[in-house]
């Protein structure tokens, strides 16, 4: 329905919306976690690998990651636009941050894959 | 009473400075700039913008003790002193209080503050249902004094890309004006990153706005229509494809 906002045609709606529908997959997953908390109460390793684990629950966690590093991802970078004006320093924490970024998505899968 | 106020005169000043002020008010005295008045009797080189004393106007707005606001609809009574007047931050002084609204102006031209519609002049007036004309309220009353749009951090780093609260606004009362046909060319013009979306919603502007108006939810508002018309033309875009089968 909204996919149409998040092309190009329109630049400036896609990145605002983007920020926001991450902002909802998140309070979505914090709040799936604390039923699941009230459900479990998971108190050793044993339970929390028992919680954690399941297959569907891995990917809805990659999801809450995937959308946090979106969501932080867009606010850096409003931050850079507003504050960094020198093209090429902002063009350099921008990678910097842009690296850090994928490199943690990338470490969350290898936690989640070895669970 | 005593006051600190901004001094710069391009001419002959190297750089703004504070000067101190004080003085005895009168009878009658109750708004800041009849005290501004006062001041100048003494000192008629210090330069403000004032003209209607009822804030309807907007020319005497400043930054009284670090909040923008309307010298004339500023109480002295309810005033810290020194009073600390300053012009209106992330605009270039002119001299003293007078800032440079060049800016401020280029951007409410930008948005076309105006009627659009190609119909043909009816005789009278274009009518509007009381409902319809119930939308404009709360945005047709902005005095355009820029308290709003120069305390917002986002115009202060992007002046010339930022259209501001106060133009936005602005924006927004001729896109829910029910004679106007220009909605999508409006909301097109505002779809770049940094014209509307660079308002992360702090609110500045609600709070220093001297006709207590809130230039955040028109901004809101526009941000809501946008994602509304999409759903609309995309649904008409269905029908039609629909109709064609």
């Amino acid at each position: 329905m909204l996919i149409e906002l998040l092309t190009k045609k329109y630049p400036g709606m896609r990145l605002w919306l983007t920020q926001r529908i991450s902002a909802v997959m998140m309070v979505i997953y914090l709040m799936l976690m604390l039923i699941m908390l009230a459900i479990k109460q998971p108190h050793d390793y044993a339970s929390w690998l028992d919680l954690m684990s399941p297959w569907w629950w891995r990917m809805l966690s990659l999801v809450f990651f995937a959308s946090l590093f979106t969501h932080a991802w867009l606010g850096v970078r409003d931050v850079f636009k507003d504050y960094v004006f020198n093209l090429r320093l902002r063009a350099v924490l921008q990678v910097t941050v842009d690296i850090l970024l994928i490199a943690y998505l990338c470490w969350v899968c290898i936690i989640l894959w070895k669970l | 009473m005593k006051f600190s106020i901004y001094r710069y005169n391009p001419d002959t000043d190297k750089k703004p400075y504070m000067q101190d002020y004080e003085i005895e008010l009168q009878e009658g005295d109750q708004m800041l700039l009849d005290a501004l008045i006062r001041i100048k009797q003494h000192d008629d080189t210090l330069s403000l913008r004032k003209s209607c004393r009822e804030g309807v106007c907007g020319s005497d707005a400043m930054n009284i003790n670090g909040k923008n606001g309307l010298a004339c609809t500023t109480k002295l009574s309810e005033l810290e002193q020194p009073v600390v007047l300053r012009p209106m931050p992330g605009l270039p002084v002119i001299r003293d209080l007078v800032v440079d609204m060049t800016q401020f102006f280029e951007h409410y031209n930008s948005v076309k503050p105006y009627l659009i519609n190609d119909d043909p002049l009816p005789e009278t007036e274009r009518l509007q249902s009381p409902e319809d004309r119930a939308k404009l309220d709360g945005l047709y009353e902005c005095i355009m004094c820029g308290a709003c749009t120069t305390a917002c951090p986002s115009f202060w780093w992007n002046p010339d890309k930022f259209v501001g609260p106060s133009g936005l606004m602005q924006a927004y009362r001729f896109i829910v004006d029910s004679r106007d046909q220009a909605e999508a060319e409006r909301l097109e013009n505002l779809e770049d990153p940094y014209r509307l979306y660079r308002c992360h919603n702090i609110m500045n502007c609600v709070d220093v706005c001297p006709k207590k108006l809130n230039p955040n939810a028109a901004i809101a508002n526009i941000k809501d229509l946008k994602i509304e018309r999409a759903k609309e033309a995309k649904a008409t875009k269905k029908t039609v494809s629909i109709k064609a089968i």
